[in-house]
This record gives structure tokens, C-alpha cells and sequence, in this order.
């Protein structure tokens, strides 16, 4: 994702001109915009930007700590699954199946009779793997491919709006299951590869949005006129103020992309046995609900709040995000 | 009296605390009368406006004091389905900006007729035909054809006459224009005045003319008052506001009146900002623009002192300010 | 406004073909057409060479997709696995997924739309929280975990329902389906709703629907909620198509002989034609929805004009 540091016009003209090679474009900021306080009595406080003041925001809003404490909290138990359980979720003992909780396992046995609780936190990594990486490749992809069309417009535009178009024709999880229905491959790749296929559209619609936003504003238009190369106008000036919605969609994307990688491998196309993945599990239970409910519950749960922390997370940063919100 | 307004008080929640954005109101209107309400943005004459019609929105706005008689009835005394059945038939009002204010997926001969439907029970044919008759009324051309057309495909002129025709429909004793022509092309502005005149007279309506605009005044007024920070400070007939005006503030704002016989001269601006509604300055809410402040300015809130019969001034040093 | 359906149906031409190709292309050139024509077993080579030269799958991608096409614009789509036509295969499933569809969107009309005017008209207040949060919750929870609870519940513990529907699929079973496909969007729906209630219960028009002294209802239904709805017609419109393709799960979850069935079973045993078939027809039901949308659009909002 391209973090380029941000700096919105008020930084520039307030830090002394953050780009001082920059000379051209940034003058043109500093002189439509030095930051003064009312009935010009000077600079009243320090300059704020966008991304200072939705941090601000953020601190404060519970909804956004909650979120991302869970999320914390699921990355620190896929990296090690091992410091919360003990014994490896491919134990099985048949003897065992449709157990209750009991010593070891609190959440029970599933069908199979493995022990929910640690197949429960191995899913994690799963997860949490394919939404990342997924939402990386998306991003990457979708913004590049969007910001392109967005910035150089005309055919290269057209082009991608066709293409998108085309994508979002075909139903996601019917695309998923012709797709990998083929795929033999038990790893994450082919659900990654997939979900970067098609879901990059959704990305560059947005990606294409905010560059033509990003594009007409004056100080991009001042630093045209002063002979600012393509790429410069491209990476210096347009990227760091388009990338902001970017960065909204793409994690709640994340959320969905998660309990996207769960459908499939609930029908049986996205990981397989004896891969470990919440979807996997809750299929797998699903034929034994009358009798242990608990082996279809634990993982469930876990999926929902897992795609609820990071849907939260996402709502929350646009809100910061959006000053017209507040 | 057609309308009274005594002593309203209204407060806003907000966020940051309480904005109190009407601090003792008082006016007076008469059938065949013109008052213009004057102020800056953040006066309060627009929220006053809004509590006389009952549109105010509660919350965050609230009442906290006064009497608003409307022949001879406290309005706020009322329950809202009487209040409302005084709305839009005996007082109406029109809004500033006639494009946002109209509904824009409904014809306007829809909105129009709407107010026979509603208040008079008639039927959509016969509120049609009323419609029309509204249209030719305020002098919209081929009113007939246009009554099915929705208002974005009139002019702003035409957009304001249709708000005009809407206030007439079912000839209210009061109608409040609120900055009726702001948002107007400066050539229409007086067309759209004009004619709001002349229905007045012809109906022999009450107008509350609420603007920031002098110049409008001069020719329709009758009365003036002026609000600042939630309060009236000068009320008066509007020949002897513009012989002499008795606050600085009335003072202020005619000498920033462009005039052709100073061109040249720098144009006199009011020094500072409105007062923060949130924190209004203790004494008299004026002092710190004021250039007549004195001490007593500072601690005392002025009360409204009569002048004359017909006027009164709210600051401790009217006198001085009608000689200077 | 005929010349612009004209323009929007040939704009629809390449999105069509596009669609089709890429679904034709990973069918054919990912999987193995033929895979499923020798039942559990392998073909062997022989009687592989011989079916490949059968259904012309010997010619190339281009060439085999032209002769599909042409055949579908004649009506003919193949046949299934079992020597059905996959025409008789749509004429049974996609009526039961239209009324599960139906069902599905009702209850975003009803329920959606209901619940984002209570809402809208109350920001802040204890019950738009509770909403307001309920909404994530469903966004969130994956419709197949959704489904299996609600199955869990209301079919297995209480006894309201049968956990699985009968072939018949009338609409009095599809109500629990139809809820669970409509969940997600449901959420949407509400949210949407509430949004625009909020955003144009502080327009203008509304401040003077009220000084006309019109009673309350009357400045909601006629004012507000018709500006309001029209975001939301056009959200649940193009919806139509995405559940219609999106009924995958929920078919499977009740058992349901529907599209989304016909699709999962075709794709199992890798047939080509079924599965090429039916999403041709969901793509094409997408693309219509949305410009039935895009024309309704037009009648919602007279400042909309089609050139």
C-alpha cells in the first residue's frame, strides 16, 4: 500500500515547507493557504492534518479501541497459536466426538472429536493470513490500476470502467466456486490469488474516484503548470490525499474478505481438510447440530467477531476520515 | 395587534454548551404593517422567525420564556395540531433560498395545491385549478402548461414567486419573509420585492421582513428592528432611523451602505466578529465593536430605553448617539 | 429516453460477452469439461479424444464459445450431466429461487426500510444504537453462519419450522431462507435508509413542508420519504441479481433445488453446460436489473434526464 507520509496543504505552509525541493508546487500551497487565526491575528495553534486529527479521534472512540484490541488479539494468537493451547488441532479422538467441554477443551469436541478450543484459535491464522495478504494484493493492485486509469483518463479510463464493469457481473461466491473448484492446491494462494482477482475492481472504482477528486484540486493544478513531471504529480501530490479512502475500503474489505475465505471453504472449494480454517469447521458441523451444537457455536462466533472487529475498525477510521461526518 | 412577541427567549444545545441565540425579543406587527427585522447572520432574527411559525427544531432549540400572541392567542400555549392548523393558513412563510426550499421531486402545481388539500379538503382537481390561479397571481407566464413542471425547471426569480404564491394560498393575516431576495440576481431582487409589496397591500397582510439588506428596507418598511446578539436594540419607524439612528450599532451598520456620493472613500466596516452566542460578552453584548463603549457598557445590559413614543434604544448612550 | 435505453443495451453488449467469456474461459480452460461426461472413474484416453471431438471440444477456446453462443441465442443451452436439458433444469430451479428472491426482498422493503425511517427520524436515541449496532452485527456474520443458526434454532430447537425445504418450495417455507439471503443486505438497506432520512429531514423542504401545516405523516411520507428512497430503490434493485447469484449458500443450507443448487452441483461435477448456462442468465438478470434501476431512477427524480 503506498504509505507516502501525508501532508496536507496547512502542514506544509506550517512546518516551514515540508518539501523544500519541492519549491514550485509547494509555494503555490503555502500562498492560497497560510493557516491564520480569525480577523488575521497570526497563527492561532499549531497546524493540524487530516490523519493528526482522525488519530485524535480515534484515541477516543471506544468503538475503535474495542476493534482494535480484538484485532490485536487475533494477530498475537496467529503468530502463536501455541502460548493459549496445547496440543495440535490435527489430534483427533474419535472416542471423544460430540463431547461437551471438559478438561483440556473447554469449548468441547467436535464431530470428528478434535478439541474445539485449539482447532478454534489455530483458525485464526487462517483468517486472518488470507485477509491480509488478500487486502494487500487488492489494494496494490486496485489502487495502481484505478489511480492510473484516474490520472492519465480518456481510452486507459474507459478501458478499466469496461473491465470493472465486467467483474462485478458475476456473483463473488459463484466466481469462487468456479474458480477453485479445479485448484488442487491445499494452501491459502489460490483463495489469495482469487480474491485479488476479483477484488481488485472494487478498489480501483474507488482509487479512480478519488485521483480524478485529487487531480482538479488547485495545487495539483499549480504544480502541472509549473512543469511538475507525471510520476511526481502522480506519487508527491495526488497519491497521499487519495489514498485515504482507499485505506477505509480496503479494511472493511478485510472483514469480508475473511468471512469470504469461510464461505468457501464452508462449500467445500476454498482450504480442505485437513487444512484448519473456521469455515472448514463449521461445515463440518453443521450435519451434527441437533447433537453438538457447541462444535458448530465456537467457531461461528469466532468468525463473527473477528469480521465484526475489523468491519468496526474500518467504520470507525471513515468517520474519523470524513470531516463532513462529525 | 396582529402579532406580538414578548419577551422570547430561546437556547440551543449544543456540543460545546448552550447558544443562546434569543435573549428577550419583543416586537410587534400589525394587519398592513411592514416590520424588517435587521441583523447579522447569528442575530437571532431568523430563529425568532422560526419559533412565531412553530418550524423551530426541538431539540436541539428550545423556548425558555416569553409569549408570542397571535390575535389576541399565546401560541405556545397551543397544542401542536391547532398549532398547526394556524400554520400555512393564517401565517406562512417564505424562505431564502427558493430552490433547496421547494421539494424537488414534486410538480409544483403538487406542492401548491397541496395547501387546498390539506387545509381546505379539497380535491386534487379543484386544488389544481387553484394552483393555476396562485400562478397567474404572482405572474408566472403560461401558468397553465408550467403548473406540472418541478421547480428546477424554473428561473430563481420564477422559484421565489412560486414560494411567494405558496405563502399566498390560503391569504394569511401574517407572512415572514425570510431574506426573500438574498439569493436572488440583483435585477430580479426588486421585481420579487415589489410584487411581494403589492400583494401586502392588496391583502392587507402582516409582513416581518427579515433581511441584512438596508437597502431593501427603505422602500417597503414600515418599522425597523434590529437584533444583535439575541436581543433587539433599536426598534423604530423607518424614516427616523434613517434621519438619525439611536445605537451605534443601527449607526455601524448604514454607514457600511456603499453610496454613490463617497466613491472614493474607504467603505466604514464594523470592527470584530458577532458575539460567540455560546459566551456573550456581560454588559452590553455590543461593547467590544462598540466605539462609544464606556465603562458602564462593560457591566450594565442596557435596557430597551424609549426615545419616543414610537422607539426605543437599547444602549445607555442613545442621546449622544442621535446627535453625534 | 428511447434512444438512451438504446445506448445503455449496447453498453450492456460488451459487459455480456466479457462476463460470459471469463466464466466460459475459467469453466473450460481451468477445468476439465470432460471430467464429469465418464461418471466417478477417468476417462481413458481413447473415450476422451472421442467426447472432446463430440462437443467440438477439440477447436479452439474462441471458436467453442462463438458456437456456444450462437446455440444459446436459439435457445438451445446443452445438456446436464444426467442428459437433461439445461433448459428443463432452468424452467425447474429458477422459479423457486425467483420466489426466494421475492421473499428476500420484500423483507428488505419491509423490514429494511422500516427500521431505517424508525431510525432516521430518531439519530441518537436508545433504539437507532441498538439498530444502528444489530446492522454491523449482521453485516458481519457470514450468511452462512447466520443460516445455520437460525436453522439451529427456529427449525431444530424450537420446531417453528422444517430445517429443510420441500421440493415444492412454497413461498411459507422460503420466509426463514428468504430472511437469511436477505440478511446482509437487509442491514444495508436499514443503514441507507437511515442515512438519507437523517441527511433530508434537515433539508429545506422539509422546514417547508412544516410551515405548510401539514400533519406529520404527510411530511414524511410525501416529503421526506420520497426524496429519501430514491439511493435505496436503487440499492435494492441492483441487489436482485446479486442474490439471485448469491443464493449459493442459502440454497445449500435448507436444501433448496433452486439456482444456486443447480449451479453447485454443475460446478462439483465440473458441467460445463449447466454451469456456463445458468450464470449466462444471472449475468444477463444483472445487467437488466440495472437498467430497469437506472430508468426507474428517471420516474423517482425528475431532475434526472436521459439524453
Amino acid at each position: 500500500m503506498p504509505e507516502q507520509p501525508y501532508e496536507p496543504e496547512g502542514a506544509i505552509a506550517g512546518t516551514g515547507m515540508g518539501g523544500a525541493m519541492d519549491l514550485g508546487a509547494s509555494e503555490a500551497v503555502t500562498l492560497e493557504k497560510t493557516p491564520g487565526g480569525p480577523d488575521g491575528t497570526g497563527p492561532a495553534e499549531k497546524p493540524r492534518s487530516l490523519w493528526s486529527d482522525a488519530w485524535r479521534d480515534l484515541r477516543r472512540n471506544p468503538v475503535f479501541i474495542l476493534s482494535a484490541l480484538v484485532i490485536l488479539f487475533l494477530v498475537f494468537i496467529s503468530l502463536w497459536p501455541g502460548a493459549i493451547t496445547s496440543g495440535s488441532p490435527l489430534t483427533c479422538d474419535l472416542a471423544k466426538a460430540q463431547q461437551g467441554s471438559g478438561p483440556g477443551a473447554p469449548f468441547g469436541y467436535n464431530g470428528q472429536g478434535c478439541n474445539v478450543y485449539t482447532r478454534t484459535v489455530y483458525g485464526a491464522r487462517t483468517s486472518v493470513t488470507v485477509g491480509v495478504l488478500a487486502t494487500l494484493g487488492v489494494a496494490v493492485l486496485g489502487s495502481v490500476l484505478g489511480g492510473l486509469a484516474g490520472f492519465f483518463g480518456r481510452s486507459w479510463d474507459s478501458l478499466l470502467s469496461r473491465t470493472t464493469d465486467i467483474f462485478f457481473a458475476i456473483p463473488v461466491v459463484l466466481g469462487g466456486l468456479v474458480l477453485l473448484s479445479v485448484v488442487t492446491s491445499n494452501t491459502v494462494w489460490p483463495v489469495i490469488g482469487f480474491m485479488v482477482l476479483l477484488g481488485w475492481p472494487q478498489i480501483s472504482r474507488i482509487a479512480r474516484g478519488s485521483v480524478i477528486t485529487a487531480k482538479q484540486n488547485d495545487y495539483v493544478q499549480a504544480a502541472r503548470a509549473l512543469g511538475a513531471s507525471n510520476s511526481r504529480l502522480l506519487l508527491r501530490h495526488i497519491a497521499p490525499n487519495a489514498v485515504a479512502p482507499v485505506i477505509v475500503v480496503a479494511t472493511i474489505a478485510l472483514g469480508t474478505y475473511i468471512a469470504l475465505e469461510a464461505t468457501l471453504s464452508y462449500l467445500g472449494v476454498g482450504l480442505k481438510p485437513p487444512s484448519v480454517s473456521w469455515g472448514i469447521d463449521i461445515s463440518a458441523a453443521s450435519p451434527y447440530i441437533r447433537n453438538a451444537p457447541h462444535a458448530l457455536l465456537w467457531p461461528s462466533g469466532a468468525l463473527a467477531i473477528t469480521v465484526l472487529a475489523f468491519i468496526m475498525l474500518g467504520d470507525a477510521v471513515r468517520d474519523a476520515l470524513d470531516p463532513k461526518l462529525r | 395587534m396582529l402579532l406580538e412577541v414578548r419577551d422570547l427567549h430561546v437556547e440551543f444545545r449544543t456540543r460545546d454548551g448552550i447558544a443562546k441565540a434569543v435573549n428577550g425579543v419583543s416586537y410587534a406587527v400589525d394587519a398592513g404593517e411592514t416590520l424588517a427585522v435587521l441583523g447579522e447572520s447569528g442575530s437571532g432574527k431568523s430563529v425568532t422567525a422560526q419559533a412565531v411559525m412553530g418550524i423551530l427544531d426541538m431539540p436541539p432549540g428550545r423556548i425558555t420564556g416569553g409569549e408570542i400572541l397571535f390575535k389576541g392567542r399565546d401560541l405556545l400555549k397551543l397544542k401542536e395540531d391547532q398549532r398547526r392548523s394556524v400554520r400555512g393558513a393564517e401565517m406562512a412563510m417564505i424562505f431564502q433560498d427558493a430552490l433547496s426550499s421547494l421539494n424537488p421531486v414534486l410538480s409544483v402545481g403538487d406542492q401548491l395545491g397541496e395547501m387546498f388539500v390539506v387545509h381546505r379538503g379539497m380535491s386534487r382537481k379543484d386544488a389544481r385549478a387553484k394552483a393555476v390561479e396562485l400562478m397567474d397571481r404572482v405572474r408566472i407566464p403560461a401558468a397553465r402548461e408550467r403548473v406540472r413542471q418541478y421547480p428546477h425547471q424554473f428561473s430563481g426569480g420564477m422559484r421565489q414567486r412560486i414560494m411567494i404564491a405558496m405563502a399566498l394560498a390560503l391569504e394569511p393575516a401574517l407572512i415572514i419573509a425570510d431574506e426573500p431576495t438574498t439569493a436572488l440576481d440583483v435585477t430580479v431582487q426588486a421585481q420579487v420585492m415589489d410584487l411581494l409589496a403589492e400583494l401586502q397591500r392588496e391583502y392587507r397582510m402582516g409582513l416581518i421582513l427579515i433581511t441584512h439588506d438596508l437597502g431593501v428596507v427603505a422602500d417597503v418598511a414600515d418599522r425597523i428592528a434590529v437584533m444583535y446578539a439575541g436581543r433587539i436594540v433599536e426598534s423604530a419607524p423607518v424614516h427616523d432611523i434613517y434621519k438619525a439612528p439611536a445605537h451605534p450599532y443601527t449607526r455601524g451598520l448604514l454607514d457600511s451602505i456603499p453610496r454613490l456620493d463617497q466613491k472614493g472613500q474607504e467603505l466604514y466596516a464594523i470592527k470584530g466578529l458577532p458575539p460567540n452566542l455560546l459566551h456573550i460578552p456581560p454588559g452590553c453584548p455590543f461593547h467590544p465593536r462598540c466605539p462609544m463603549a464606556q465603562d458602564v457598557c462593560r457591566t450594565d445590559v442596557p435596557p430597551l430605553y424609549e426615545v419616543s413614543a414610537t422607539r426605543g434604544s437599547a444602549c445607555h448612550f442613545w442621546r449622544e448617539c442621535l446627535h453625534a | 429516453m428511447g434512444r438512451y435505453v438504446v445506448r445503455r443495451l449496447l453498453q450492456m453488449i460488451p459487459v455480456f460477452i466479457g462476463a460470459t467469456l471469463l466464466i466460459f474461459l475459467m469453466v473450460n480452460v481451468m477445468g476439465d469439461p470432460i471430467a464429469g461426461l465418464c461418471g466417478e472413474r477417468q476417462c481413458d484416453p481413447a473415450t476422451a479424444a472421442q467426447l472432446k471431438k463430440e462437443f467440438g471440444l477439440d477447436k479452439p477456446v474462441w471458436q467453442q464459445y462463438l458456437t456456444y453462443m450462437g446455440n444459446v441465442f436459439t435457445g438451445d443451452f446443452g445438456t446436464a450431466f444426467n442428459g437433461q436439458k439445461v433448459t428443463e433444469l432452468m424452467a425447474t430451479a429458477f422459479p423457486v429461487t425467483i420466489r426466494l428472491t421475492l421473499v428476500a426482498i420484500l423483507f428488505e422493503i419491509v423490514i429494511g426500510i422500516t427500521l431505517g425511517v424508525v431510525t432516521g427520524l430518531r439519530r441518537g436515541s436508545p433504539e437507532d444504537t441498538g439498530v444502528l449496532l444489530l446492522t454491523l452485527v449482521v453485516i458481519s456474520v457470514p450468511t452462512f453462519v447466520t443460516g445455520l443458526l437460525l436453522q439451529l434454532l427456529l427449525g431444530v430447537k424450537w420446531g417453528w419450522i422444517k430445517p429443510s425445504v420441500s421440493p415444492e418450495a412454497t413461498f411459507g417455507e422460503l420466509i426463514l431462507p428468504g430472511l437469511v439471503l436477505a440478511s446482509v443486505s437487509l442491514a444495508y438497506v436499514t443503514r441507507l435508509t437511515r442515512t438519507s432520512i437523517a441527511e433530508n429531514k434537515r433539508s429545506d423542504y422539509v422546514r417547508t413542508a412544516v410551515a405548510k401545516g401539514l400533519p406529520r405523516h404527510r411530511v414524511v411520507t410525501r416529503h421526506l420519504l420520497r426524496n429519501s428512497l430514491i439511493p435505496v430503490v436503487t440499492f435494492i434493485g441492483t441487489d436482485v441479481g446479486a442474490l439471485m447469484g448469491g443464493a449459493i449458500v442459502t440454497e445449500r443450507i435448507f436444501n433448496i433445488h433452486g439456482v444456486g443448487y443447480q449451479l453447485y452441483q454443475g460446478i462439483l461435477r465440473q458441467n460445463t453446460q449447466t454451469v456456463v448456462g445458468f450464470v449466462t442468465v444471472l449475468v444477463l438478470v444483472f445487467l437488466l436489473a440495472n437498467l430497469i434501476v437506472d430508468l426507474l431512477y428517471a420516474v423517482l427524480d425528475p431532475r434526472i434526464r436521459y439524453a
